[in-house]
């Protein structure tokens, strides 16, 4: 499509290189043969529309928006477009606009008119090169008031607060932590109430039977039987966490009593089991099978 | 919630901009004969943290609009000359620090402005002295679609919607908020360094009449 713009460009500029301008039309700005050289050079992304790109082409030769004739930058403005970049063909048809636009005030300053005596441009038919002209000067005070703007963009701004901006200043290091820092005792005291809720580490097995056997336990009840005829094992278990040792000590005692060496009595189940000792039965010194075998 | 709007449209009465904010975001206290001075004022923006409309003050202190914008008036006199300043957009207001202090703070921030492209800029400027205007107006000065411009100045709330025209299509109103304002270093839009209008226009008479007499 650019190059269709550019072929239509190439015909219209024919149309018009061959008149020479009028004396006093076009005097300030005179194009030379050698188009490509004498072109202003623009980069054009810099520019966003046609009336962006035709002031900086008045500006670039330092002419006066207020009286430079319009139809006399025609020629540059479409040397101008021609190098534009196939992406902007979103808004080429709003530059081709502009484009007929200078064509046509350039051909209207060519072309001899019907004498008008007066200067009363306004009523029925709007002068092109007024209007254009109109619109450049409403666009540069705007433009120029962007480009003020962008001086003072950011140099001496205004701030809020903000919690999440004077955050991020936090993390650069220019402002402490959000938190006060955890005191110490905080600390030691939630080690404390946390050891005292998770429960001992169970040892593994195989030193379970060998460190809680049938024979350590079977000592401690005789032991205890030994200071009294009768003991309640809850009792004797009253400080014991570990299962192992309350099922250890249980089956001991089982296993005195099938030795004759007790008696047990229970009242009602999970009441107390009362150990007595029966009178006058020597403790064995057979070895107390740790296997439980006897009890299958 | 914290989006804001610029300024108050003067033409169209549909576009109800501050009262909305007030009763949706604003205390369920029930208006009541009240007070407000400009230390409760100046104590209740400190800790909104977000812009208030004149209207939600009014409704929380239980005073009458009128007493509210004297006592914005007062306050605004009384930080002139503080590291905190009174900025207004419209109908709200909100405590900024003042730009004299802005580099420090910038400085402690570590903030740095992105740039703005030269097309984003003239919009901007565009939008800042006509609003509120629409997207009609906005291209028809650069003469050239600004569709995306103005959707990416939306984005960086430079600019925000104040509403819709009443003209037909109803296009979006746009204008400037609290943003603009305090990344440009402006305490109100009164502050935007004049246009110059008249200049401009009275050079195109002369050049309307000489060139009407050249032609």
């Amino acid at each position: 499509m650019t190059d269709t713009a550019a072929r239509n460009r190439m015909s219209s500029r024919n149309d018009h290189t061959g008149v020479p301008p009028r004396p006093g039309v076009a005097p300030q700005v005179v194009f030379g043969d050698g188009r490509v050289a004498s072109a202003t050079h623009v980069r054009l992304e810099d520019f966003d529309g046609p009336l962006a790109l035709l002031l900086a082409l008045i500006e670039a030769r330092q002419l006066d928006v207020l009286t430079v004739p319009l139809g006399g930058l025609a020629e540059a403005y479409l040397d101008a477009l021609a190098s534009l970049e196939g992406d902007r063909l979103g808004n080429i048809s709003t530059f081709v606009a502009v484009a007929a636009q200078l064509i046509l005030i350039k051909s209207r300053a060519i072309l001899p008119r019907p004498p008008k005596t007066t200067a009363i441009p306004l009523d029925d038919e709007l002068d092109p090169e007024a209007e254009l002209r109109a619109r450049l000067l409403e666009y540069r005070r705007f433009r120029d008031a962007g480009v003020a703007l962008g001086e003072r963009h950011g140099v001496d701004r205004l701030f809020r607060r903000d919690a999440e901006v004077a955050t991020d200043a936090g993390r650069a290091g220019a402002r402490p932590p959000e938190r006060p820092p955890l005191p110490v005792s905080a600390l030691t005291g939630a080690l404390r109430r946390l050891a005292s809720v998770v429960p001992e580490t169970p040892l593994p097995a195989e030193i379970l039977t060998r460190t809680i056997s049938l024979a350590e336990r079977t000592a401690i009840i005789r032991a205890a039987l030994r200071g009294s005829d009768t003991i309640v094992l809850q009792e004797l278990l009253g400080g014991v966490r570990d299962r192992v040792v309350v099922a250890v000590t249980f089956l001991a005692m089982l296993e005195l009593s099938k030795r004759r060496e007790i008696t047990l009595e229970q009242a009602e189940p999970w009441g107390p089991i009362i150990v007595r000792r029966v009178p006058g039965v020597a403790e064995s010194e057979a070895e107390i099978d740790e296997s439980l075998e006897s009890f299958a | 919630m914290t989006q804001d709007y610029g300024e108050p449209i003067p033409s169209s009465g549909e576009l109800d901009l501050a009262s909305d904010g007030a009763e949706t975001e604003g205390a369920n206290a029930e208006p009541q004969p009240g007070e407000l001075t400009e230390t409760q004022l100046e104590a209740l923006l400190f800790v909104a943290e977000r812009p208030l409309a004149r209207s939600e003050i009014a409704q929380l202190a239980g005073v009458d609009r009128e007493i509210v914008d004297a006592c914005i008036g007062d306050l605004q006199v009384r930080l002139a000359e503080r590291g905190i300043r009174l900025v207004e957009s419209g109908e709200r207001i909100e405590l900024a620090t003042a730009p004299e202090a802005g580099r420090l703070i910038a400085r402690y921030i570590g903030a740095d402005a992105p740039r703005l492209s030269t097309p984003s800029l003239e919009t901007l400027a565009i939008v800042a002295y006509r609003q509120p205007c629409t997207r009609a107006t906005v291209e028809r000065i650069r003469g050239v679609d600004s569709e995306y411009t103005l959707r990416t100045l939306l984005h960086r709330r430079l600019i925000v919607e104040l509403g819709r025209s009443e003209t037909p299509g109803r296009p979006i109103l746009y204008g400037t908020g609290f943003d603009f304002l305090e990344r440009f270093g402006l305490t109100s839009l009164d502050e935007l360094p004049p246009l110059e209008p008249e200049i401009g226009a009275r050079l195109f008479d002369a050049a309307q009449a000489e060139g009407a007499g050249a032609g």
